[in-house]
């Protein structure tokens, strides 16, 4: 595995070489690791436990990454607080919330390729959307990390800094920061196990019965699955560099009206959009909240309700949601 | 500098290059203008009921004209004068800084700026628990999940230690 990483870099280390003619070498650098990372999560079998940490709020998590023959399966539990579990396969969500005693499959991913990777494009709008920066080496989880430093050109969007494995090429520690330099949200391991033996006995189980007889319920049920639209929503207020990605009608909370969402990404956050039926429901509150580097801003206009959320600063998706328009297509 | 002046009023400068620039524009005359001329552009644009245009050069001139009285008068009522004139002045300013940053945020984002001044509290409401399919929705096609795997699916689910207080919610009109 590690090999694979190794060879990557070498790899990435001649593209460097063209690519700094376009972008300022330390820019090209950033990136570059950027993919090294995105890499190494699809090839790498780990398993570590991490804090989670937003405004005064400390959560810790345990995380098991695997790869099998049909691909990765990763299991997140809470370690501290009310039970939680999520267990992820291509793009196939199983939650258990305490709650619920019931695993559901609360999603399932379109259109994504089996590696994902930064495409071309989603490069360019990243370089034209955010310096990157080497900030120097140090230690996390007691591994060895190189600090990339990604600082947006307008407020419109975060800062990311994120601590890179040099070895596995791994994500050991990831920041948001605002236009303040003030910490929004951050992620870090505190202990992680790269490689050897990781208990799959979970994986084996949920690839032979659907995930049910480990309590996890899969529902093959068709109607959650999205399908691509053209809806003829747009919204203008989503700024520069934001690459629509995915549009698709799919089922939500139940039993309603099937809702529209729309996602734009510039290659290190995400915005989606979804727009619905009102349905009266006196519960729905609108208004922003947020967790996190996580915004969210619902606002019912008209006979619909649209809801914007994004790991990008409030002002940005209440921008983006007051912009939304139907063109009439 | 025309440029820099017209992206400063429209929030697009760092706060660094925001405060070099507010400084110029303190310490020069025709820069000063250039501001004031484009706020008048930008009023006369959004066509408010009044618009604001620069009195300050007309009122001085008024001054120099204006009788200086010596009448005595008792020393509290100065005082109260002069507190007056400081609160006024105070009042002023506040008016001022209001206005700058909804010039740079748009309106609706002026509470929120002020609550986050508060450390103790957070900046803002929590997502409500029924608000996470959004969330959960989103994370599927956010690329922080290539990045980390399923690690940031912890904001779907993570929780608060602490009670939520119910809060008028600064985004509504």
């Amino acid at each position: 595995m590690k090999l694979s990483v190794v060879i990557f870099r070498m790899l990435l280390g001649v593209s460097l070489l063209v690519a700094s003619n376009v972008y300022g070498e330390e820019d090209s650098a950033g990136f570059d690791w950027l993919k090294v990372v995105i890499f190494a999560e699809h090839q790498t079998d780990y398993s570590g436990a991490f804090v989670y940490q937003y405004d005064n709020q400390v959560n810790t998590s345990r995380i098991t990454h695997v790869i099998e023959k049909d691909g990765g399966y990763e299991k997140l539990e809470s370690l501290d607080g009310p039970q939680r579990e999520i267990v992820r396969h291509h793009g196939q969500i199983w939650s258990h919330l305490d709650h619920e005693h019931e695993m559901e499959q609360v999603g399932s991913q379109q259109a994504r390729g089996k590696f994902p990777s930064l495409l071309p494009e989603q490069l360019s709008s990243l370089s034209a959307n955010y310096r990157a920066k080497l900030s120097g080496y140090e230690r996390v989880a007691g591994y060895n990390a190189q600090v990339v430093l990604f600082k947006p050109i307008d407020s419109l969007r975060y800062t990311h800094k994120i601590w890179v494995h040099t070895d596995s090429g791994l994500l050991l520690k990831a920041a948001v920061l605002d236009s303040k330099n003030k910490l929004v949200e951050q992620y870090a391991f505190t202990q992680l196990q790269i490689g050897g033996k990781i208990d799959r006995s979970w994986v084996k189980q949920g690839a032979r019965t659907g995930l049910q007889g480990s309590g996890f319920h899969q529902q093959h049920d068709t109607s959650r699955v999205g399908f691509p639209v053209n809806s003829g929503w747009v919204a203008d207020g989503i700024p520069a560099g934001y690459k629509k990605t995915m549009e698709i009608q799919r089922p939500m909370h139940g039993n309603h009206a099937p809702v529209t969402q729309i996602v734009f990404s510039d290659g290190l956050s995400a915005i989606s959009i979804f727009i619905e039926l009102e349905d009266g429901d006196e519960d729905d509150v609108e208004g922003l909240s947020g967790r996190g580097a996580m915004n969210l801003y619902h606002k019912v206009v008209g006979k619909y309700l649209y809801t914007v959320v994004g790991e990008v600063p409030p002002q940005t998706v209440m921008r983006v949601l007051d912009s939304i328009r139907n063109n009439g297509s | 500098m025309k440029q820099k002046i017209s992206a400063l009023m429209d929030g697009e400068l760092f706060e660094d290059e925001s405060e070099v620039l507010l400084d110029q524009i303190k310490g020069n005359q025709s820069v000063r203008k250039n501001w004031a001329a484009y706020h008048l552009i930008g009023d006369v644009l959004r066509q408010p009921e009044h618009i604001h245009c620069d009195l300050s050069a007309k009122v001085r001139e008024l001054m120099q004209d204006e009788p200086v009285l010596f009448a005595p008068r008792g020393r509290a009522i100065r005082e109260k004068t002069r507190a007056f004139a400081l609160s006024a002045a105070a009042s002023l300013a506040a008016i001022g800084v209001v206005s700058w940053m909804s010039l740079q945020i748009g309106p609706e984002s002026v509470p929120r700026m002020a609550m986050q001044s508060n450390p103790i509290h957070p900046a803002k409401a929590e997502i409500l628990p029924k608000s996470n399919d959004y969330l959960m929705a989103h994370q599927e096609f956010s690329p922080s999940t290539d990045m980390s795997g399923g690690a940031y699916y912890i904001r779907t689910v993570s929780y608060r230690t602490d009670d939520i207080q119910p809060r008028n919610n600064p985004g509504n009109k």
